[in-house]
Order: C-alpha cells, then structure tokens, then sequence
C-alpha cells in the first residue's frame, strides 16, 4: 500500500463579511466582561465563587416558598418569611459579589497592559466604561433578580389559585425590576469606579467594602440617637438605594427608616443618587480619558 | 479584503502621509517636524530608544493627538476619524499585554469580535490565523504557560485577526532567540504577500534590513531618512577587491590617485562615487598587472546608513 497525501499551507484567508463599528466593539467587550465575570471560559474554580454567592442569595426564596408548600394544607394564615420588597436589598452575598466581580472585570486590564490592545480597536474610552459597567450591573441586577423569579414563581405554584395570585401581585412585575435596576446601576457604578482607582483586585475589593461599611457606620452614629429622621441618613452609600427601592414599593421612604422622618425624603435621597451615580462615572471617565489626550 | 487589497489597486494613495508631525509632552519633544510619505509594503521604523517610535504609534492610532501638523493612515485623516482608522489597523505592543488566565483561542477571538468581527467569523478566523502563526496545538492552553515566543505568536495573531490593512509591530522580535527571531520575520516577511501592510519599529536594523522593502528613520523625533532599503544600501559607494597577496600595492597605488582605499582583512575597499572612479581602479589593476579575483559592490549596512545620516542631520 503506497501512502499518499500533501501538507497544506491554509495560508491567510481575508475576511470580507459584515464588520460592525463602535457599537459592536462596545457589545463585543460588554459580553467578554459578562462571560469573565461569571467564570465562563475560564477554569472552575473561577466558576465557584459567583454560582455559589448565587446560590445563597437564592435560598431565602427557596426556604419560602418551602415553607408555603408544607403549610398549603393547613388553617393558618400564610407564613410570609421575606417579601418582595425585603428582597430587593442589601445581603453580605451581594457585597461580597460586587467586591468581587467589579474589580474582576476592570482591574486585569490594566495590571496586564490589555488597555492598549483595546483601544487600538474601534472603541473609546466612554465605550469602555460603558461595556464594563454594563456587564457589571447586568450582572448585579440578574444576581438580585433571579431569586425574585423564584420567588414568585414558587409563591404562586403554592397559592390556592396561581392566576388569581398573579392578578394580586401584578405590581411586582414591574416594581421588582425597577428597583433591582436601581440597585443593580447604583453598585455597579460605585464598584467599577473604586475599582479603576488600582490595579490590584484584592485592593479594589477592600476598597469597595470599606466604602459600604464605613459610610454604613458613620451613618448609623450620626442617626442613632436623631428622632424623626436625620439627613445622616444619606451618608450610608450602602442603604441610599433602599430609600429609593421604598419609593418604588411604597411611594415614599419608609417611615422606620433613618430618612423617614425627613422631609423630601425621597427626592433627597434620588438627589444623592444621581450625585454618586455621576460622580463615580465623572472618575471612570477621569480615568479611561487618556485615550483621548 | 477585497482582492483589489492584494494586488495594491486599493488605493492609490500611500499608506502613511504625515505632514509637519509634531508632538511635545511638557519638557520632551517626542517628534518634531516630521513630513514624509510611506508607500504600501514592509516599512521598517527604525530609531534608538527614546527616537519617537511609540510615539509615532500611538499618532498613527489616534490615541495621541498631534501638537502641530497632521497624520493621514490608508487616505484617512486620525484626527477626524480616529475610530475609522482603527478599523483598518492591528497593533502588536512590544510590552506583555495578553490576559494570561485565558485561553489564546478565546483572546485572539474577543479581540477579533472588538474589531468589529461577527462572534462566529471571529471564533474562525481566530484558529485560522492561530494556525497560520504556528500555535494551532496550543490555541486551548491559557497564555500564562505560554514561552515568550508563544507569546509573541499570540499578539501578532491578535493583531492580524480583523483582517488590517496596516499592521503596527513594535520590537516584534524583542525577547525572541535566534530561532524564533527568524521564525517571527519570516512571519512578518509573509504578511506582504497577504495583502497586508507592516510598519515595523525597531532598533534591530538586521530586522529591518531582512524583512523591509522601505525603511524609515527617525532620531530625536527627527526624520533622518526614508528611502526603499536597497536604495540606502547601494548608496554606500565601497567597493571590496580581492587582488591577492598584492592588496597593500594596490591600496598605496590608489591613494595616490587620490582616492580613499584600505586594506581590511586582506581586502581592499575602495570608496567611489561613480562609474569613473570604477574605470580608474580598473585602469590601475591593469597598470600594475594584479589579477583580479574579485570586485564587488560593498553594501554597508543600515546600522552605518543611520550612524551617518544621524551625524550630519542639522
């Protein structure tokens, strides 16, 4: 048997497809950082960490909507351990994820020197931020929204009548997501921007917590011992987006909340929001301009 | 690509046209003046460190902008259309600048998806052009385990991926052996017949002299001179002749005429300027009846070209 064949030299072939511009480089790099994040491509044990603290943030639901299954039978009033506007909040799970996650995303690029690489491709420096903090806040929102689909889903598998329960809580379908954007926008923006500051992540992640808890803390001194409310209340960049999530749930600040008593309390707090939301995107900005210099 | 790319009727107009470029950074003029026109084809930028190359990049990609003066890459203004021009480029870093916890087959495909590729076309080209640089094997091992060749293999493929017209390398052959330096320039040497244009920085003018149709120098931030390299090669003017044991007869023979002669190495070098200063070294080996083993052209090389052009640069 003689044994025939050739080696070829596929050589270089050109492409002449469709190229996408800006808009697609933005979108190419939002689901590169959505797909890093998440550990996607990536060993397992960088799929630990986000599924994990996903799974925490999970079981509440879970547990609850448990609960309601097993006691569906019986002559009690419905035991509601968590409700939706509950849910919508601030869980040391969702902390340690955005400390996780924001500095993920943004701080290899710049301790590896991938920044020149990307911007030699059809994106600017608003691009960038926008692709980053994109994936970071869809991120947070789908961390913070999934459960609530659990639990409404379960909530309403376990009802005596799941249409009527949907016909009950149809609000839900809108304030749950409404809110958890806010959340979701307000955390990655904040993340992100402290984040851009280093380029070590274990810095960046400090950084992010320190941020929440020390504001958490000089907020909670400043408004212990203040009765009907106290503008200290707007200090604590961890709880600021509850304010606004209780705006949407209820129309206004809860009133056992620090800012309840406060007038305006609502507006102040969506004032403060738009501040940090714009002050953490004037840094990115700040940070990412010299592309353009 | 259109195949008009590949036979250079694309355009008509050269590649690079800077026109009075100028860059100053407070207390450092990193280009001054420059004005010149660059064909399509293998560019070598050649200049010591500190002479304006990265600079010069990082004009040519629009992530400077110039002081005075102003650069046009493929017929396209950078300062009106940075983000165009980008499209049309790649761009090799000389620094380390790969995310090493991934895989070369998902980085050279993200960059190709940021060139503005489909997900799908540049997933393909990315083990297309993976393959053509020599990394098909390892394409699915992260960069981290990488050798610096391997590396260096990895950035060009990220470079090539979106299919550019003009590809920026910077000391492409930085860190490399001498394997896998040959190995790169033949890489580099290939990227012409694709239809692809090189602008390769360096300081390794035996890079340049071997892979480059046109070289261009720049010292300072001055331009020392731009020229196709067998131009800057012929321009030398020294012949070497081989008369045997009579070298140094010869040499004080053509002193005499006057003209510049020594003896290096057992051979005889002869600058000329000319083709009747030829007839004369011809005229004097016949006088004095020396045979003449060989007469060839000495082509110094780029390394003397810069040390000279840089001297008497004003």
């Amino acid at each position: 048997m003689s044994l025939t064949g050739a080696v070829y030299d596929r050589g270089y072939r050109p492409y002449d497809g469709a190229r996408g511009a800006r808009g697609a480089a933005t979108l190419a790099l939002y689901k590169a950082s959505m797909r890093r994040a998440l550990g996607l491509r990536r060993s397992w044990r960088q799929k630990i960490a986000p599924f994990v603290l996903l799974g925490v943030v999970t079981i509440p639901a879970i547990v609850n909507v448990g609960i309601g299954y097993v006691t569906r039978d019986q002559l009690i009033d419905r035991i509601e351990l968590i409700t939706y506007r509950d849910y919508v909040g601030v869980s040391s799970a969702l902390l340690l994820f955005v400390a996780l996650v924001a500095p993920d995303v943004i701080c290899p690029d710049r301790r590896q020197h991938v920044l020149p690489l990307m911007f030699a491709r059809p994106l600017s420096g608003p691009d960038y931020v926008l692709a980053k903090v994109g994936a970071v806040a869809t991120i947070l929102f789908l961390f913070s929204f999934l459960p609530q689909v659990v639990l409404f889903l379960g909530n309403m598998l376990v009802s005596d009548g799941a249409f009527t329960y949907v016909r009950e809580h149809l609000d839900i379908v809108w304030k749950v997501p409404v809110a958890v954007a806010i959340l979701a926008v307000f955390y990655a923006v904040i993340g992100v921007a402290l984040a851009s500051l280093t380029d070590r992540r274990i810095v960046a992640g400090a950084a992010i917590i320190g941020l929440f808890l020390v504001t958490s803390i000089a907020s909670g001194i400043l408004t212990e011992n203040a009765s009907g409310g106290s503008y200290g209340a707007l200090l604590n960049v961890l709880a600021l987006p509850l304010y606004l999530r209780d705006v949407v749930f209820l129309g206004h600040v809860d009133p056992v909340e620090p800012l309840g008593g406060v007038a305006h309390g609502g507006l102040l707090a969506a004032a403060v929001y738009v501040a940090i939301v714009a002050a953490g995107a004037g840094v990115l900005l700040w940070r990412y301009r010299w592309v353009e210099r | 690509m259109s195949p008009d790319r590949l036979s250079g009727d694309v355009d008509a107009g050269p590649l690079l046209r800077l026109d009075r470029l100028t860059k100053r950074y407070p207390g450092v003029t990193a280009l001054d003046d420059l004005t010149v026109e660059v064909p399509r084809g293998r560019i070598g930028l050649v200049g010591a460190n500190g002479a304006g190359k990265t600079t010069t990049f990082r004009l040519l990609l629009g992530l400077a902008h110039p002081t005075e003066g102003s650069v046009e890459v493929c017929g396209i203004d950078v300062a009106a259309d940075p983000i165009g021009v980008r499209t049309r480029l790649g761009y090799m870093p000389e620094h380390d600048c790969l995310p090493l916890d991934q895989t070369a087959a998902d980085v050279v495909a993200t960059f190709g998806e940021l060139s503005g590729l489909p997900a799908r076309a540049a997933r393909q080209r990315a083990s297309d052009i993976l393959d053509l640089v020599g990394l098909d094997e390892a394409r699915f091992r992260p960069i981290g385990g990488f050798s610096t060749g391997m590396r260096q293999r990895t950035k060009l493929a990220q470079a090539l991926v979106g299919d550019p017209e003009l590809v920026l390398l910077d000391e492409p052959t930085a860190g490399l052996d001498p394997l896998g330096r040959e190995e790169m320039l033949a890489l580099v040497a290939r990227l012409g017949t694709f239809g692809i244009s090189v602008l390769m920085a360096t300081h390794l003018l035996d890079d340049v002299q071997q892979v480059c149709d046109h070289v261009l120098m720049i010292d300072g931030g001055r331009l020392v001179v731009f020229g196709a390299t067998d131009s800057l090669l012929e321009r030398t003017g020294r012949i070497t002749i081989d008369v045997g044991v009579a070298g140094a007869q010869l040499v004080e023979r053509l002193r005499a005429v006057p003209l510049a002669a020594a003896l290096v190495e057992g051979l005889v070098e002869v600058d000329v300027d000319g083709d009747h200063h030829l007839d004369v070294v011809r005229d004097v080996i016949a006088e004095l009846g020396l045979p003449l083993h060989r007469l060839t052209t000495r082509l110094t090389s780029l390394d003397e070209v810069f040390l000279d052009r840089a001297s008497v640069r004003p």
